[in-house]
């Protein structure tokens, strides 16, 4: 009888193994994505109304974590396109001769030069600023205002109330901490004596580092810390706009900004189905959705969000565009200089 | 002399082996699974970390000495480890005395309490620490504390209260078997009861106490789901292992760190395996005990079960307002109650929810009767190299989640067995993760089992696999189905191995419950923790039923690893 049982039971788990492991009719994009779980569903949900046939599986991760994966397995590329992510991260994956370029997108006649890759490698489709998300409650209980100045972080006020994210793992990080190389001190290209000194005072003042960039935004927003940095577009989306008490601000000595990208994975498993959803991203109508999340998106023909942050409002640092390539091509040296002064 | 004597012993066990040429397959079957996925991985991590360029390279190793960001989390990961296995012991011992030695109402609550933490995700804890401490938590604002629940406060005390029942569960066992006439006697001759306690039951249960230490131990070293949540600024091994593998693709370092983990554990477990548990003072017959000495002196019991009705409100409350924030609209913010987060676990994660049950339940009965087969070929056989069997079958049970993970991907990215981004990966890390419980289970009961059953099985001329199917495994039964409920659970709550391996087509509820965590959206994580709890639940309850109403008995569906 138990025998039997155990037969059935044997059986059963493996056909319905066989069963669920099995084809499905439609055709499979397998796919990285940079953005919060709750953003991407949106652009999915959307294309699915597109492209009903084309079933998009989806793995969420930060931006340092797709490039870390990406290289992974470059011998047996599981993903075939990767969507969004600060274009810094791209750059380095190019670097590495992971991505295949492609310029046939539409994309490729409106951007400027600052937005694509010059071999298509990468191609950028929205831009984001780095602010400062402060509690409010907070802000009244101590009586200060919120952060204007890179400097104003260092304030003792402050001192373990500041979360952001690792700068190896995430984009949002790493985009911060290239601004802050650029707007302190003198401008020149990568770390110079006051940037060490900067990191170093500014790691004394961080509570604790978080794998994913946005999440600083909740956490200030619940209070846990004071201030979160991050883009402004996930301040507005995961904080104001959720009904957090946070308000944001930005440094007056100038801040960075992401391109955030988008690239075809070299040896993906579904090229073809990646420059649909590459091609789909592209057009007005997917970018009119970004006014969902309060993102910048890169065609000139898509509706914007009400009360849109935009390069017009925000202290952008002079030619940041143009050294993002730089900085990106570099990432790994940067980053290692980060960990060392700061111990992390 | 002697070396002679072994040598003829296993000439003659070779060609015993030879005879019997059904044993002779298994034996080799098993070994070589055996050597595939637990021996040939960690082969790899070595290989990774001391000869990372091809070249043999001690540079990681030498830098992990150097630099101070390196070699501090491993002393963070042995402070926290320590404290924890101190509490956890304690709050276990109150717990197991309480239940096993006075005559306390309410035991079976006090039991279903002190076991709960096992049946979710153990970093549900960290989460509900958040709720009730963090800044906003229900704590904090009642009685306006100032105090920062991150780093490693918050990590002792979560670990603490998600491991003690392990702890329990030894001290349990080991309590409630202690012969009373130990005690007796000593009480006879005219010891007061608290000298007797000292003296003579503490004693006894020593053994018990060091394995519910070690083992607490092993288990808050290998945490990985409460650090990344909570420590704060008080970096811990596993968490920088993680990083250094999925946060900057740094392969040597990752495998280092590794190294650097599965050193302890090692020491741990060999010391509990060979040393340890050779003492048992435990005085096991067939029947079993019954009754032990209860105390029903004022004195012991009021105490003992103050004690205990603080520490379970503390664990009803943590549970309690991680399932209302389930329901919360907007923690912190807007305490509204709301439907939309599980409607979002469901819509969102539903691929998930079905993924991570779908390879639960491949992986469960597959481990449950290679368990079995180990067992059986252990108690009952003799064969050249049993011992190893022995030990590398246990092996993976000593090693960090953390570590096997980064051992599966750095063995298994290449041809020819390419398993990274399939199922397969998943399966095979849940399998030979969560064998050793049930092949212990299963040695355990085996060794109840009178080895005359088996042969006369053999001698009506059964051949193995007859004998294997149709006379032992009815018999231990209770502990086969136990450990496949346990498996069962584990493949639920599992995260510190399998959040190396989930790809695009397979994701796993934990992991995702991680993510939500990680991205600060509470609400959304405390539904995913629900999800999980409700279906470990459903399982066990089920499995309960199904065994109750199969054979009529009473099993005890956990034991401690």
């Amino acid at each position: 009888m138990f025998r039997r049982l155990l037969i059935f039971s044997l059986t059963a788990a493996l056909l319905f193994g066989l069963a669920a492991t099995g084809f499905t009719a439609k055709e499979t994009l397998h796919m990285y994505t940079a953005f919060d779980v709750d953003e991407a569903k949106i652009y999915m949900d959307a294309f699915k109304e597109s492209y009903p046939d084309i079933d998009v599986k989806w793995v969420r991760m930060s931006a340092g974590e797709v490039l870390a994966r990406v290289r992974a397995e470059a011998k047996n590329p599981q993903a075939s396109i990767w969507f969004a992510g600060p274009s810094t991260s791209h750059i380095a994956a190019a670097g590495h001769d992971l991505l295949d370029p492609y310029t046939e997108s539409l994309a490729w006649q409106y951007l400027p030069a600052d937005f694509k890759d010059p071999e298509g490698r990468w191609t950028g489709f929205y831009t984001g600023f780095i602010g400062f998300a402060t509690n409010k409650e907070f802000l009244e209980k101590h009586g200060v205002e919120a952060p204007t100045s890179w400097n104003d972080l260092l304030k003792p006020v402050f001192k373990k109330e500041i979360s952001k994210a690792y700068a190896y793992t995430s984009g949002t990080a790493y985009t911060t901490l290239i601004s802050q190389l650029q707007a302190i001190g003198p401008k020149k290209l990568g770390w110079d004596q006051e940037d060490e000194e900067y990191i170093k005072k500014l790691s004394a003042q961080i509570h604790h580092y978080t794998k994913a960039g946005s999440a600083c935004v909740t956490e200030a927003g619940l209070g846990e810390v004071a201030v979160g940095i991050a883009f402004s577009h996930d301040i507005v989306a995961k904080g104001i706009a959720k009904g957090y008490p946070v308000v944001m601000s930005f440094p007056k000595e100038g801040t960075g900004y992401e391109i955030g990208a988008v690239s075809l994975i070299k040896g993906g498993p579904e090229p073809q189905l990646a420059r649909v959803f590459f091609d789909w991203l592209m057009s007005a109508e997917a970018q009119s959705l970004f006014k969902k999340w309060n993102r910048v998106p890169l065609n000139p023909q898509a509706e914007l969000a009400e009360g849109l942050v935009t390069a017009a409002q925000v202290p952008v640092i002079e030619g940041f565009g143009g050294r993002i390539t730089w900085y990106g091509e570099r990432k790994d040296e940067i980053i290692d200089r980060w960990r060392q002064i700061t111990g992390r | 002399m002697k070396i002679t004597l072994y040598l003829r012993e296993s000439r003659n066990e070779i060609k015993r082996l030879i005879k019997d040429p059904v044993l002779l397959i298994s034996i080799a079957f098993i070994s070589g699974l055996l050597f595939l996925f637990i021996v040939f991985p960690l082969i790899k991590v070595f290989q990774y970390s001391l000869w990372p360029e091809g070249e043999f390279s001690a540079k990681y190793f030498a830098e992990f000495f150097q630099r101070s960001y390196r070699w501090r989390p491993l002393i963070n990961s042995l402070t926290v480890g320590a404290l924890v296995a101190l509490f956890g012991t304690v709050i276990g011992f109150i717990y197991a005395y309480g239940i096993t030695r006075t005559d306390i109402p309410f035991k079976r609550f006090f039991r279903t309490v002190a076991i709960f933490p096992i049946i979710s995700p153990p970093f549900l804890i960290a989460l509900a620490a958040i709720f009730v401490f963090g800044n906003h938590g229900v704590i904090t604002d009642l009685f306006n504390l100032d105090w920062d629940i991150y780093g490693l406060d918050g990590l002792v005390m979560t670990e603490t209260l998600a491991y003690f029942p392990i702890a329990f569960m030894v001290l349990e066992g080991v309590l409630s078997k202690v012969d009373p006439a130990m005690e007796e006697a000593a009480l006879d001759l005219g010891a007061s009861k608290l000298r007797t306690f000292f003296t003579v039951t503490l004693p006894l249960a020593t053994p018990g106490i060091a394995t519910a230490l070690l083992l607490v131990f092993i288990r808050s070293l290998e945490d990985f789901g409460n650090p990344i949540v909570i420590q704060g600024d008080f970096p811990v091994l596993t968490v920088e292992a993680f990083l250094a593998v999925t946060g900057m693709y740094n392969m040597p370092l990752g495998a280092t760190l590794a190294i650097f983990l599965l050193v302890p554990t090692m020491i741990i477990f060999v010391v509990q395996k060979y040393w340890v548990s050779r003492k048992s003072y435990v005085t096991v017959t067939g029947r079993p005990s019954g009754a032990g000495l209860q105390s029903t002196e004022r004195r012991t019991k009021y105490p003992l079960m103050a004690a205990m009705i603080f520490l379970s409100s503390c664990v009803l409350l943590f549970y309690g307002v991680v399932l209302y924030g389930s329901f919360t609209r907007l923690w912190g913010v807007d305490n509204s109650l709301t439907l939309e987060n599980y409607r979002y676990v469901f819509s969102v994660g539903g691929q998930y929810i079905s993924d991570t049950v779908t390879i639960a339940l491949i992986a469960t009965p597959i481990g449950g009767i290679l368990a079995m087969i180990i067992a059986y070929l252990v108690v009952r056989k003799k064969f050249l190299g049993k011992g190893v069997m022995d030990f590398v079958s246990m092996l993976n049970f000593a090693v960090p989640g953390v570590v096997v993970g980064i051992a599966y991907i750095l063995a298994f990215n290449t041809r020819p067995l390419q398993l990274t981004g399939t199922a397969s990966i998943i399966i095979l890390i849940f399998i030979f993760r969560r064998m050793p419980v049930g092949i212990r289970n299963g040695i355990a009961q085996l060794q109840q089992i009178d080895p005359g059953i088996d042969e006369a099985s053999t001698d009506l001329g059964a051949g193995l696999f007859r004998t294997f199917g149709r006379v032992t495994l009815p018999l231990i039964a209770p502990a086969f189905l136990s450990g496949m409920v346990y498996m069962f659970v584990r493949c639920m709550t599992a995260i510190s191995a399998v959040i190396f391996v989930v790809s695009a087509d397979w994701q796993l509820l934990t992991v995702a419950l991680l993510h939500e965590v990680d991205n600060a959206d509470l609400a959304q994580a405390a539904a995913y923790g629900y999800v999980i709890i409700v279906i470990v639940l459903t399982a066990i309850i089920g499995l309960r039923l199904v065994v109750g109403g199969l054979l009529g008995r009473r099993t005890t569906l956990f034991q401690p690893e």
